[in-house]
């Protein structure tokens, strides 16, 4: 590298240092490396609620799996009623909280929409109950076109509904989507929800909320992060293990993340959160609410990225010789999650979804289309029309997410 | 400037053809021969004989279960040994309608499950077609209902004498392993023979593609893992000493690993299922290419470290399960010299041979 050169790039770097300073025309703001925040010595980070919302559903798609569970105990763990003691976790049968009421609840989607949120709630409980009453009783039989069953997928085995569809993907990867998802990108991370009431004022005064070391702003932003970090070994640090945490957004973030094409998406991801989070112990909504954006546009990205993948994989097994139909249908099944994942996206620049529910039902029912047997019969040329769809409107290729 | 563009577009065609060149064969070799030798010459034949043993399998069980006595049980295990061996020779070729019926999952998934082996001898009530029953069935299945359920003989020819629910179970393993195997042989002479050896590009959908494939994926998963690193605790930390072959049997281990190994280098080198001869193959298609690796040449490095895995089995106690206990480390050093050939073939022959590898790990949900 010759001197001139040297020079330059140090006049670039002192620009750049500059733009950093002009930024800054608000308070000052504090970013730490791990997200750590504190007040009087004392962490004021707190997302318990979401780590139990999570656990309770990483024991509802477990028990999905397990035979000997009736209808009613999956209905059971899904809504949590007083008086019942659905989980294997003791912790979680005290908590009052329910995987049913966060689902499709979110202020800005739901608050005035409770027609769809009562059906989208609805459709979770179909599928528990269709999964003990349609499959349970075929799981020792085999799965043909009509009718349900076992299948192998190499050395796995599936169970799947007269359709090809297995109701425990489905189940385990909507919830992403109307749980996590809605609930962190539509509910917490929400100018309603961030700046109810006199929640500025309090932030901008330092009042905490009762008992607690955390201002209401900053203990809603935290419960956005818990929905993908609660389960993180080191939840400071959540990057060190993402994609091993958990069975829901967690292990996707850090899919994705693997893909060549999107390896810095955990890294954006995380940091918007670190930053978003400064920016509210400084006072400063506006960077607080372009790292909202960020996340929100990431996070959708994700599910985006992973229903192109796994309706490629499914194209993939369709396309082998012998046909693979348990490849074809636990990819699609995993693929019909995350599609309907997809109402519960968000826009970083406006208060709407990528695609809405009826786009959503459309994607499914084109899925489910090709002949009277759903994905028995379906061809790669409709998989390859939704693919494209939903990468088009992300702004990636399906070649980058197929891999 | 006009005829500047309109070489520009003429050198953009000209990549676009050499492009497209690359999925016509590169070189001589003759594709079609070595899968006409492969298959007239190995599989098949192989396939001839496995399905012999499974027959003569089959009909000791129906032997053993008319007339329960020591004599016929000792006929039954030296019946079980021989197709067990048999198999080895043909488990590699998991392609066609082995691969549609899943061949390997159906005959050799191991450790077998006991629990739902037992349970399904108490009620009587299973179905061997389910692939939830994949480890409930098959060589290892027979391993223990030969040898798992009493050690003493004679404890074990009067529970079949006394259980008709026992005889039942033996004689429905035997039999689907009799009709798979015939099945896959059928299907390679009426339909399957034609289609492979016509079949003979170098797509990713070509039969030579797709098998070397196939049988590196043998080689790694199956040979490599589930033979020797699994029981020796590569991918678990700690050594899991009942995931090993032939676990009930004891003493047999290292005999079929044995008879895996040399039946991997016998297909490298195209050696006929008889021994008699050798033809076309994946060594000298390396030796066509004139393929090296570090100045010798390839075919050569692969056959010099199968000798040298060899050399290392030889170490082994013929009871892996006794060697796990003895001295892991002699079955960590074996591993160590099955993993040097998966480079070899898997990045250094399919590199010279421009295949891609078509597996990837599972995904794992």
């Amino acid at each position: 590298m010759n001197i001139r050169l040297i020079t330059l790039l140090s006049l670039l770097s002192v620009t750049t240092f500059f733009a950093c300073d002009d930024d800054d025309q608000g308070p000052s703001i504090d970013v730490p490396d791990t997200y750590e925040f504190s007040r009087n010595n004392e962490s004021s980070v707190s997302f318990s609620g979401q780590t139990t919302r999570i656990l309770m559903g990483e024991e509802l798609i477990a028990a999905m799996k397990d035979f000997s569970f009736t209808a009613q105990q999956l209905q059971d763990m899904y809504a949590n009623p007083d008086g019942v003691d659905p989980f294997a976790n003791a912790d979680l049968n005290a908590s009052t909280k329910s995987i049913q009421s966060k689902v499709a609840a979110s202020v800005d989607y739901f608050s005035t929409n409770t027609v769809d949120a009562a059906a989208i709630k609805a459709d979770f409980s179909t599928w528990l109950d269709a999964q003990v009453n349609e499959v349970f009783p075929a799981n020792q039989q085999l799965a043909t076109a009509g009718t349900p069953g076992q299948i192998a997928d190499g050395n796995s085995v599936r169970y799947v509904n007269a359709q090809g569809l297995e109701y425990n993907q489905m189940v385990n990867k909507s919830l992403i989507g109307a749980l996590m998802m809605d609930q962190m990108l539509n509910n917490y991370l929400s100018t309603a929800v961030l700046d109810e009431a006199s929640n500025r004022t309090e932030n901008d005064n330092g009042t905490t909320v009762e008992a607690e070391s955390y201002t209401n702003m900053e203990h809603k932003w935290d419960e956005a992060y818990g929905y993908l970090y609660g389960l993180s070994a080191n939840p400071a640090e959540p990057n060190l293990t993402i994609g091993d945490d958990d069975n829901f957004l967690n292990e996707y973030v850090g899919r994705v993340a693997s893909d060549p094409d999107f390896m810095t998406i955990d890294d954006a991801i995380f940091e918007a959160f670190k930053l978003g989070r400064a920016a509210i112990v400084a006072g400063d909504y506006k960077l607080r609410d372009e790292q909202a954006a960020i996340i929100r546009d990431q996070v959708s990205k994700v599910i985006a990225v992973r229903g192109v993948y796994y309706l490629q994989q499914g194209k993939k097994a369709l396309e082998t010789t012998p046909i693979a139909y348990g490849g074809v249908f636990h990819d699609l099944s995993e693929a019909y999650g995350f599609i309907y994942s997809l109402q519960f996206s968000r826009r970083g620049d406006a208060q709407a979804p990528y695609f809405d529910n009826s786009e959503v039902q459309a994607f499914l029912t084109d899925l489910l289309g090709d002949g009277t047997n759903g994905l028995w019969d379906v061809t790669p040329a409709t998989i390859d029309a939704i693919s494209t769809a939903i990468a088009t409107a992300f702004g990636f290729t399906v070649a980058e997410a197929a891999e | 400037m006009k005829n500047l563009f309109f070489l520009f577009l003429l050198t953009i065609a000209t990549f676009s053809c050499g492009e497209d060149d690359n999925a016509q064969p590169s070189d001589n070799f003759d594709r079609q021969a070595m899968l006409t030798h492969w298959a007239d010459n190995i599989i098949i034949p192989g396939y001839v004989a496995f399905t012999g043993s499974t027959t003569d399998l089959q009909a000791a069980v129906a032997d053993f279960v008319a007339n329960p006595e020591l004599a016929t049980l000792s006929a039954l295990r030296s019946a079980w040994e021989t197709a067990y061996l048999d198999w080895q020779k043909v488990a590699m070729y998991e392609i066609g309608k082995a691969e549609e019926l899943l061949l390997t999952n159906n005959l050799n998934i191991y450790p077998v499950d006991v629990a739902a082996l037992d349970a399904n001898i108490n009620s009587g009530v299973y179905n061997l077609e389910l692939p939830s029953t994949n480890d409930q069935q098959g060589f290892p299945a027979l391993d223990y209902l030969l040898y798992g359920l009493d050690t003493d003989e004679l404890t074990l020819v009067n529970l079949y004498a006394d259980n008709e629910s026992y005889r039942l179970y033996l004689q429905a393993v035997a039999n689907r392993i009799n009709t798979l195997a015939q099945a896959v042989l059928n299907d390679w002479t009426d339909r399957y023979r034609g289609e492979f050896v016509a079949n003979d590009g170098n797509s990713a959908t070509a039969s030579v593609d797709r098998f070397v494939n196939d049988y590196i994926f043998f080689y790694e998963k199956h040979l490599r893992a589930g033979k020797v690193g699994i029981p020796a605790g590569v991918f678990s930390g700690a050594p899991l000493d009942n995931t090993v072959e032939a676990y009930y049997r004891r003493n047999f281990s290292k005999t079929l690993l044995l008879a895996s190994l040399d039946a991997v280098q016998d297909f490298f080198n195209g050696k006929s299922f008889d021994g008699s001869s050798t033809g076309p193959s994946l060594a000298a298609y390396l030796t066509e290419l004139n393929a090296e690796k570090d100045g010798l040449p390839l075919a050569e490095v692969i056959n010099e470290q199968f000798d040298q895995t060899r050399v290392q089995v030889a170490l082994l106690a013929d009871d892996f399960t006794e060697q796990i206990a003895a001295d892991n480390t002699v079955m960590l050093a074996t591993y160590d010299q099955l993993q040097i050939n998966v480079i070899n073939l898997k990045v250094d022959m399919l590199q010279k041979l421009n295949i891609n590898v078509d597996y990837v790990d599972a995904d794992g949900d």
